[in-house]
């Protein structure tokens, strides 16, 4: 696994370094805005190049095995949050706080196995209970195709 | 203002009712925080900070302040009862305090460490305040080239105490730097990696990347694990330790509150390397060391001063310097400029009402603290009982909220999911995300004092070096950097022996 987040620093440095130095690095007497993004990147490379090199000097025997299957339906859970979290952002404008929140929780709370009725009225109550708590704090929130 | 004006303009500020008010709300939700599984000071520090901003400064850092103190008193209980830490503070507090509660003595373990924590935080608000008005002054003398060469040692420091691998600290600090410089250059006016998206103009916020990396990422981190907890079934009582009790921790508590306040203070330091330290003081020392881990009182009172000691000393920093020393000291400095407040060693004159105000309110809020977890213990181990699935939407939400009030703005929302993302896989290939969030808050400092002494030093480099204070500061940092060269040598080749 080292191998390729090492790979990938080294890229992403790769990218800062010639991003920063198209800036301008301007002189030492006039530091320009690359001159400390070109640093930094340089200074990136170096450590990623020495990370890839370590990796590459390891055995490839030592790879663990991961258990398939339990990652498996960890990777189906974790979708399904960030799903949710896409769904909330993207719609939380157009559809308003309230009925986004609650769709939100529906999915979250059904997702872990609650009965349909419990899901409905905890998901309701969780709405107006953050709604009034957010309100109270000062922070406003889009009405959507609500009114209110 | 002498020390005693000081404290008494301090206690006024404090003790006008909002302000009180903020202040338990803080250990309120500190000591929540510390109960809950899955969200940190750090996380829950982030997403309040946007509910900050309608308050006045000197309320919402009392707030914010006191979130991370509590949260040091609720992880013990965790620790203590169920053996699982709230916070990375409190492990070592698991190996003798679930002991106790095993014994029947969860009561006197829950006791010792309310105390010891009262005791170290005490302690270390009395000796914060003699040192940071002296340190202030001296840092008065502080130019561009010292402030570069003493955020340089605090991020390398920063590596030094790192709890992985010491490149991937190097890693972080580096991908944080690099964040920081994102934005409209503050010299040229030249838009750095914004890539024509005007949201990055004014540069990432700090909010949405903390909330990302130590919100969501750990919601992500948690799902993989179960996290359905089984209590431990008893009646805590005698929460008093007796006489006996009391005589085998004084110790572990005058050494715990001098270490852990000298620890706090080294950059990347803070509660948690106070509190494993401490733990291991008491079982050198000890003249009956096989009774640790199997419930030694001074296995609790140790590190729970220590820890809380620690949280006091990581202010002196961020106070006298205006540099925070870790990750929860980074989001309070981001606070305080989000309120227009920038510490600098004339904070304490600028701002004696933040100053005097949130050290006063921590010597009220460690009162609270100790009222609010002895008589309503049973209260918060209620609340151990709430299952995970419950909390986990009810964190995201608080996360989505909190990154959308941020500036209304639903970009804001995307950029802290995203940053979630990162979080979670930075994770998973054993990068821890705090460095990053430091070094990304100095960086926009460090890039400053780089560039001013430059141009004082007319283009010289030799400008950090020329300068006394300046060149003692490099010293030491080069100190640390061969020191960790050292033991990443030893452990390298400790690797390979194995092997």
């Amino acid at each position: 696994m080292e191998k390729y987040h090492s790979t990938f620093w080294t890229a992403l440095s790769l990218f800062v370094v010639i991003l920063s130095y198209n800036m301008g690095l301007g002189g030492f007497h006039t530091p320009g805005p690359g001159l400390m993004p070109f640093l930094l990147g340089v200074f990136l490379l170096l450590t990623s190049l020495y990370l890839l090199w370590k990796s590459l000097l390891k055995k490839v025997a030592t790879e663990e095995t991961a258990t398939e299957e339990q990652s498996q339906t960890n990777y189906q859970k974790i979708g399904l949050v960030l799903a949710s979290l896409f769904f909330f952002a993207l719609l939380l404008e157009p559809l308003g706080y309230l009925i986004v929140t609650f769709l939100f929780f529906v999915l979250l709370f059904r997702s872990v196995g609650n009965r349909w009725r419990t899901v409905l009225m905890a998901s309701a109550f969780t709405t107006l209970v953050t709604y009034f708590g957010f309100t109270f704090f000062g922070v406003r929130f889009p009405k959507g195709i609500l009114k209110f | 203002m002498d020390i005693f004006s000081g404290l008494l303009f301090g206690f006024q500020t404090i003790l006008e009712p909002s302000n009180l008010f903020y202040c338990f709300l803080g250990v309120f939700i500190g000591t929540l925080i510390g109960v809950l599984p899955g969200i940190g000071p750090i996380g829950a520090m982030s997403i309040l900070l946007p509910m900050t901003f309608g308050i006045s400064p000197v309320s919402s850092i009392i707030m914010l302040a006191g979130i991370y103190y509590g949260s040091q008193y609720g992880g013990s209980t965790t620790s203590i009862l169920v053996n699982i830490p709230g916070e990375a503070s409190s492990i070592v507090t698991c190996l003798d305090g679930y002991q106790m509660a095993r014994q029947g003595r969860a009561g006197p373990a829950l006791g010792i460490a309310a105390f010891g924590s009262l005791i170290g935080g005490t302690f270390s608000i009395i000796a914060l305040i003699f040192l940071v008005i002296p340190l202030a002054q001296v840092a008065l003398k502080f130019g561009p080239p010292e402030y570069f060469s003493l955020i340089c040692l605090g991020l390398l420091t920063s590596i030094y105490l790192s709890k992985g691998s010491f490149v991937k600290a190097l890693v972080m600090i580096l991908i944080g730097l690099i964040l920081g410089c994102v934005g409209i250059d503050s010299v040229s006016a030249f838009p750095r990696f914004t890539f024509g998206c005007p949201s990055l103009y004014d540069g990432i916020g700090v909010g949405q990347i903390a909330m990302g990396l130590f919100g969501i990422s750990e919601v992500l981190i948690n799902l993989e694990k179960s996290l359905e907890r089984t209590i431990f079934k008893t009646r805590v009582k005698n929460l008093l330790p007796n006489r006996q009790d009391w005589k085998r921790s004084i110790g572990p508590i005058t050494r715990g509150s001098l270490l852990g306040f000298l620890l706090g203070i080294l950059p990347g330091g803070g509660a948690v390397i106070a509190s494993f330290l401490s733990y291991t003081v008491e079982k050198k020392i000890s003249k009956n060391p096989d009774a640790f881990g199997k419930g030694a009182i001074e296995g609790v009172a140790g590190p729970e001063t220590a820890n809380n000691a620690g949280a006091g000393g990581a202010f002196v920093p961020l106070l006298a310097l205006g540099i925070p020393g870790n990750a929860v000291m980074a989001l309070l400095l981001g606070a305080l400029i989000i309120h227009g407040v920038t510490p600098s060693p004339i904070f304490i004159t600028q701002h004696p009402n933040i100053f005097w105000g949130v050290i006063a309110s921590m010597y009220v809020g460690n009162l609270m603290l100790l009222i609010l977890n002895l008589p309503l213990i049973g209260l918060w181990v209620k609340l151990l009982k709430v299952p995970y699935r419950i909390l986990m939407p009810l964190i995201l939400l608080f996360c989505l909220i909190g990154a959308y009030s941020i500036n209304n703005n639903v970009t804001d929302v995307i950029i802290m999911i995203i940053f979630g993302i990162v979080g979670y896989i930075l994770r998973k290939f054993g990068y821890e995300p705090a460095p990053l969030i430091l070094a990304f808050i100095l960086g926009p400092m460090l890039e400053t004092a780089f560039r001013q002494s430059l141009i004082m030093g007319d283009g010289r480099f030799g400008i950090f070096v020329e300068r006394p204070i300046s060149a003692v500061i490099l010293v030491i940092a080069v100190l640390v950097v061969i020191s960790t060269g050292f033991s990443y040598y030893r452990k390298v080749k400790a690797e390979v022996i194995i092997e």
